[in-house]
């Protein structure tokens, strides 16, 4: 087990290399002057010689090279800059917006869990019914929705009484208030819950035929308990390590979510930074997300062996 | 029929096997209902992109002040924009940009990953250990804000979101195309090809391509539907291809400001992604069934 796990944690080192290397490239090609950005108009009017002092000091007159190896040290330390413009620093910026995705992600997540994995224990049960059809067309509907015009459509119909009725608040966050949470949530759900229904049908089909649920039935036992104890326990590796490669989805899907309904999250700072060429936020945001994404699959992988004794030995 | 196959019985014809086997895939596609709808749903899609000069009541770019945020009627069947332009119209020519992008993403998206993981499942070994690593590097980097970041680098011109949707997308065609090498390269045909001395390039496009193709062609038309998406989602985020003729997305959100005075702007252009993604997906699905029975409803 404990070469399992060091064999994975070290596989991490090089995916990270490279998530970094990637990342600099683009924050080095960005067209981003910091002092433009942040001066405006003003920029004209300074003399070259200061323009070129700030540059230098910034290390934005460096080579290629030079920055690269200043943009490792700096990532290998976690630190990850000071934005140009908002006078923070980027892990500052992080640390107050993330929790607040994080809440609209695990609202998503749990809307899809809730939705999707009874609606393919439900086609699997019915294969080849009715039943079975519609709602695996249901799901395609669900995963060809564009998750913008599905906020528009439930702010349409559920927050203001024009076209329907005010069930919930257009936008906007309360600390404590899940009532601003259920939109959002229910709209960053719906994709994944789509995906979710089909790898729980396919997965559970996969387990219904070995033998193992043979005996149970076999052995007389409820067709519930078989159902839920044997049959979806073998069927959650499949559905966990979809919500864990889902993670980059919520994390994207968060920023359109977010700049609909005004949720002052990650996803909400990602346009407004394009916008300002606030390069360390964006670049920021993006090595994070990407370690998340990376961190939960090794979480993922790591319970999947402490579970199950064959994938260490593989 | 049956005579002439019984005149010669000794020889097998192959392009009659060829036939039969698309027959049998013909069949089993038509049989199912919703893989036909896609393919319709499709085809419609193609053809207002197509003739939509023709086909457009109105100039799609041009504004008549005078009808501005007209409710569907007669004149305007689908209503019209705060400029008074039928949205009709701009639906039509908005099929233009958003078929081409998909297409073509979708086809560098999907020659990429074919190419590197025939590569990888191939050579095995160092290659593969490297170019699965790349993969999964543009796996962990969150799509769409790649995407947001890579237009703001290279413009949203038409080439730039070739590039990057089929930069971020390519991973996993890679990884079922490595699949499908790392298995197909172990059976007895291919060993005898390479007995026979046949080369690598040979043996991988006249030997393993033809043979890993279906689950390709699946994924190619799940691809366009999600490249589809993601363009509209980056064209409503303001961040699409700017030019005058309308996209889906940037319609929907430049409909954001209207949604309590004029309900059609929103709900029209979203309604038109969500059929055509629905369409290829629909499609991508019924291929899946038609081609590799076996390998889905198991």
């Amino acid at each position: 087990m404990t070469t399992y796990i060091l064999r994975r944690l070290i596989q991490v080192v090089p995916t990270m290399l490279g998530i970094f290397t990637v990342l600099f490239i683009l924050a080095y090609l960005m067209p981003s002057d910091p002092l433009r950005a942040v001066l405006g108009e003003q920029y004209r009017r300074l003399p070259p010689e200061v323009v070129e002092g700030i540059r230098e000091e910034l290390g934005l007159n460096d080579s290629f090279g030079e920055r690269y190896v200043t943009f490792l040290g700096q990532m290998a330390r976690g630190d990850l800059g000071r934005s140009y413009i908002l006078e923070q620093d980027v892990a500052d910026i992080i640390a107050y917006r993330f929790p607040r995705t994080l809440q609209l992600m695990a609202g998503g997540l749990f809307v899809a869990l809730i939705i999707g994995i009874p609606a393919g224990i439900i086609a699997a049960e019915k294969q080849y019914t009715w039943i079975d059809h519609a709602l695996m067309v249901l799901s395609l509907l669900g995963v060809s929705i564009p998750i913008f015009w599905l906020a528009l459509l439930a702010q349409l119909t559920l927050t203001q009484s024009r076209y329907g009725i005010a069930l919930f608040p257009v936008a906007g966050y309360e600390d404590g208030n899940l009532s601003h949470l259920i939109l959002p949530a229910l709209v960053l759900g719906t994709n994944l819950s789509a995906t979710l229904a089909r790898v729980t049908r396919s997965a559970m089909l996969e387990v219904r035929g070995q033998d193992f649920i043979v005996t149970a039935h076999a052995k007389g036992l409820a067709r519930r308990v078989v159902l839920l104890r044997h049959q979806l326990r073998n069927a959650l590796i499949p559905i966990i390590t979809i919500v864990g490669l889902d993670i980059g989805y919520l994390l994207g899907g968060s920023v359109v979510t977010e700049t609909i309904f005004n949720w002052p999250g990650l996803g909400r700072a990602v346009v407004p930074a394009i916008e300002r060429r606030d390069t360390p936020v964006i670049i920021g945001i993006l090595v994070f997300g990407a370690f998340l994404f990376v961190i939960i699959n090794l979480i993922t992988d790591l319970v999947y062996a402490l579970v199950n004794p064959r994938i260490r030995y593989q | 029929m049956i005579a002439a196959t019984t005149s010669r019985p000794a020889v097998i014809d192959l392009s009659e096997i060829r036939i039969s086997n698309r027959r049998r895939f013909w069949r089993a596609f038509r049989r199912n209902r919703v893989a036909l709808l896609g393919l319709i749903l499709v085809i419609l899609i193609c053809l207002s992109a197509i003739f939509a000069d023709v086909l457009a009541p109105y100039d799609p770019i041009e504004p008549h002040y005078t009808a501005r945020l007209q409710a569907p009627s007669a004149e305007f069947p689908l209503g019209s924009d705060e400029l008074g332009r039928d949205l009709l119209s701009r639906l039509l020519y908005g099929a233009r940009i958003s078929l081409v992008i998909g297409f073509v993403a979708q086809s560098v998206a999907i020659t990429t990953g074919i190419i590197i993981g025939m590569i990888s499942g191939w050579y095995g070994g160092l290659i593969d250990d490297l170019l699965m690593r790349i993969a999964d590097v543009f796996f962990a980097i969150p799509g769409l804000m790649f995407l947001i970041v890579w237009v703001t680098i290279f413009d949203p011109n038409p080439v730039s979101i070739f590039l990057a949707l089929g930069l971020i997308s390519w991973p996993s065609n890679a990884r079922m195309m490595r699949s499908q090498v790392l298995h197909l390269k172990e059976l007895d045909y291919v060993l005898a090809a390479r007995s026979l001395g046949a080369s690598t390039p040979r043996i991988l496009i006249q030997h393993i391509l033809p043979n890993a193709i279906a689950p390709m062609i699946v994924l190619a038309s799940l691809g366009v539907a999600g490249v589809i998406l993601s363009e509209s989602i980056l064209s409503f985020l303001g961040l699409g291809i700017q030019i005058p003729t309308p996209s889906w997305g940037t319609m929907v959100n430049s409909s954001r400001g209207y949604i309590t005075t004029a309900w059609w702007y929103g709900v029209f252009p979203g309604l038109i992604i969500m059929l055509t993604v629905l369409g290829f997906n629909f499609l991508g699905d019924g291929l899946r069934d038609a081609l590799q029975p076996n390998q889905y409803n198991k």
